[in-house]
């Protein structure tokens, strides 16, 4: 940490660090109880890792729903979010989080402008298994966003990602047949929205957020400019940030406040392995989550706080060779297991999980083999056959086009692949035959695959009787292996308080320092996670901390 | 299908551009996002070049088919996907400029606002976050005389299968920037080689 400059550099209310959604509903928050808000983005575009992804808000009993005539309760929703929580939530952020998250949306509809839509159709993971789930609405995205709005800031801020497609509405997407259909999606529509730059999910998302700071309220945004470290006083109160611009320290006072919003760890590969018990780790966020919030924080004093990891979101995947984002390897989730005519097998050659279920493959992935002293089902491969290539892609590409061979291990019989991959080939055989036999009737007594109407409506294909199943017996036969690719959400962040105040090692609130996003802990919602609700917690602690650092709680 | 054309002038002999276009191992590595390129025959050649989209990266795979030989004035290729399902086709032409005309420098065709903007996002990702224009040879803009001449590349690609109208979105932007990366880059060098401005 840093002491008082001679001189600063830049003097505001409040900083936030990072531009992702917590950081920026933060600034605006701050700018709009009267303190004048400044953004710092080591990044050469705002959005973070908001801006990267689906753009999903999870809110129960949403305003949005009421408007649609859409039937919920908050009690409901905090039934179905008790139950994600599975007893590791910290009582008094839930309540918090809980009573302000509506509070938060709607004053971002109202007072930013972010066109919220309620996403119909579209079920809670654990609808209808659960008490409290609901089968479509509680998810919010945005309506197109106009990229040229953003004036000069257009070209600093993601115009599209590549996880989720460029410029489609999620109803449109769902409308198409979802991602197992997405050889049938309207491309000349999404080639049109792409040309005029209209953004739409995590892109759209974080475009509304960026103009309502930047371009209405004027707040200052700084992009290529990480801020290294803390300022405090003699009493340990932050006060400010050294950050660096093209390598001169900039100092900015911030004298109500300042905000750690820069994300978890994701690409701090060694911390990621230690802190989530992996071997491996690698991310389909942007590469810019170097675990700035551990290390500034920890400057300080913070104390660290986590949830289990096999509670969050994690996938597997695989990098399609040559492919970079931000100048980075890009990792692509794989959600071909959730498809028919696809498997996930460990060594042995034997299925483990329900595939199209990550809440459901991703502690069973980690499981642990005290008698072996091994992680059994690591690492994972796809299995799929020529009537998953006659049908679906494999990442971007299409039925028909060829795979890339550094890739993907193709073979005329499950037992030569198997070979291939190392894997045991009697057990890929006696796993076909068992999966084959049951698949062909839309069964899995294993896993019950299909079984999730969530997986269902996202990967599944309802051209089958069971949307997620169908048999492997056609060949020829693929196999690709499977790494860890994270999505930035992390078990460890920095604790904190109802207000969004990063607590001390020795219990205190540390005066002048907040921290929300995936920067916090997720001791709100206990790690319980589900689509949408790391952008929920990230809109509402942000909303608390920039107000209750103007003075309102 | 997105198509680009751009022409350039430099003050250098007609026969020094030929003599440099002609043989590709002179101007591969200025082929925006080259990685490798291997001579399979007097006509034909592999190439591994990055497409950069600006979000995101992809390695694509050409092979590359002369299919005109008319020195000192023109070499026309053919493009064939080996990765992706995508081919396409252009030509240099090269030819006096001692005369103002209408195809004298910068690109033939004005497109449309959006499409602007987005080439203006392309060369800012071309260039490394650094903006502007790729370096020009000096004598670029001096205008029409004797030993003037002008290099002209023209582009089209057309990418295959469902995504197609998508993928044309996404290119187009970058094709522009692109053919000015090489075209001006070729006469830049060679106005470096031949120590003229």
């Amino acid at each position: 940490m840093a002491s008082k400059p001679a001189r600063w550099d830049l003097e505001a209310d409040w900083v936030s660090i990072g531009s992702g959604l917590g950081g920026v509903a933060a600034a605006i928050a701050a700018h709009d109880q009267g303190g004048r808000a400044v953004i710092l983005e080591k990044s050469p575009r705002l959005g973070g890792l908001s801006g990267f992804g689906g753009g999903e808000v999870f809110v129960p009993n949403n305003h949005k729903m009421r408007e649609l005539g859409i039937e919920d309760s908050d009690a409901a929703g905090r039934r179905y979010l008790e139950f994600l929580a599975a007893g590791f939530a910290d009582p008094a952020l839930f309540d918090k989080l809980l009573a302000t998250c509506k509070e938060a949306v709607e004053y971002y509809g109202r007072e930013a402008g972010v066109a919220w839509i309620a996403v119909e159709g579209l079920p809670d993971y654990y609808y209808p298994k659960v008490e409290g789930s609901h089968s479509g609405g509680r998810y919010l995205t945005v309506d197109l966003f106009d990229g040229a709005s953003l004036g000069e800031w257009q070209q600093k801020t993601y115009p599209m990602t590549p996880h989720v497609p460029p410029g489609a509405l999620h109803s449109e997407m769902y409308g198409w047949g979802g991602l197992a259909k997405v050889v049938s999606w309207d491309y000349e529509l999404i080639g049109r929205r792409i040309a005029e730059d209209k953004r739409s999910f995590g892109p759209g998302l974080m475009g509304y957020f960026v103009k309502a700071a930047v371009i209405d309220r004027g707040i200052p945004a700084y992009v290529g400019t990480p801020v290294r470290e803390l300022v405090t006083d003699a009493n340990g109160g932050v006060i400010g940030v050294r950050a660096e611009q093209q390598g001169a320290d900039f100092f900015v006072r911030a004298a109500r406040g300042v905000v750690i919003a820069v994300g978890g760890y994701d690409h701090q590969k060694e911390l990621a392995c230690q802190y989530e018990s992996m071997p491996d780790w690698n991310s389909a966020a942007p590469p810019y989550l170097h675990g700035d919030n551990l290390v500034m924080g920890g400057e300080v004093g913070a104390a660290l706080a986590a949830v289990p990891p096999t509670n969050l979101a994690m996938f597997y995947g695989y990098r399609i060779p040559g492919e970079e984002a931000d100048g980075a390897p890009l990792y692509r989730a794989s959600w071909e297991c959730g498809v028919p005519h696809a498997i996930w097998v460990n060594r042995k050659g034997e299925r483990f999980c329900d595939e199209s279920t990550y809440k459901d493959y991703q502690p069973r992935l980690r499981a642990w083999d005290g008698q072996t002293q091994s992680m059994p089902n690591l690492p994972p491969t796809l299995i799929f056959d020529q009537n998953y290539r006659d049908r679906y892609p494999l990442g971007s590409f299409m039925p028909g086009q060829p795979l890339p061979e550094e890739l993907v291990e193709v073979a005329d019989t499950p037992r030569e692949l198997a070979i291939r991959l190392g894997i045991d080939p009697d057990g890929l055989e006696r796993t076909l035959e068992r999966f084959n036999r049951h698949a062909a009737k839309g069964e899995d007594p294993d896993f019950h695959r299909g079984s999730f109407a969530w997986s269902q409506r996202l990967v599944g294909d309802f051209d089958y009787p069971n949307p997620n199943l169908g048999p492997l017996d056609k060949p020829p036969y693929y196999g690709v292996r499977l790494v860890p690719v994270s999505v930035g959400i992390n078990s460890h962040g920095l604790k904190t308080d109802i207000h969004a105040r990063v607590v001390h090692v020795r219990g205190h609130a540390i005066p002048g320092l907040y921290a929300v996003g995936n920067s916090a802990a997720f001791r709100d919602l206990g790690g319980g996670y589900q689509s949408g609700t790391s952008n929920m917690r990230a809109i509402t602690w942000g909303y608390i901390a920039g107000r209750h650092a103007m003075g309102k709680s | 299908m997105p198509s680009a054309e751009y022409t350039t002038t430099a003050k250098l002999p007609l026969d020094t551009i030929w003599e440099f276009v002609k043989e590709m191992d002179n101007w591969a590595e200025l082929v925006t996002g080259y990685q490798s390129h291997v001579k399979e025959s007097e006509t034909d050649s592999l190439w591994v070049l990055k497409g950069d989209v600006g979000v995101m990266a992809r390695t694509l795979k050409f092979r590359v088919h002369i299919t005109e030989w008319n020195g000192p004035s023109r070499v026309a290729f053919e493009l064939e996907g080996l990765n992706e399902p995508m081919d396409g086709s252009g030509c240099f032409e090269m030819a006096p400029h001692e005369a103002e005309d209408a195809g004298a420098a910068g690109p033939a065709r004005r497109s449309g606002f959006f499409v602007r903007m987005l080439e203006a996002i392309a060369r800012f990702f071309l260039r490394g976050f650094g903006g502007g224009r790729p370096p020009r040879a000096k004598s670029a803009d001096a205008g029409p005389g004797r030993g003037v001449a002008r290099l002209t590349l023209r582009l089209e690609l057309r990418p295959g299968g469902p995504m197609a109208p998508m993928v044309n979105a996404m290119i187009k932007p970058v094709m522009l920037p692109a053919a000015e990366q090489l075209t001006d880059g070729i006469m830049a060098r060679l106005e470096q080689l031949h120590g003229r401005a």
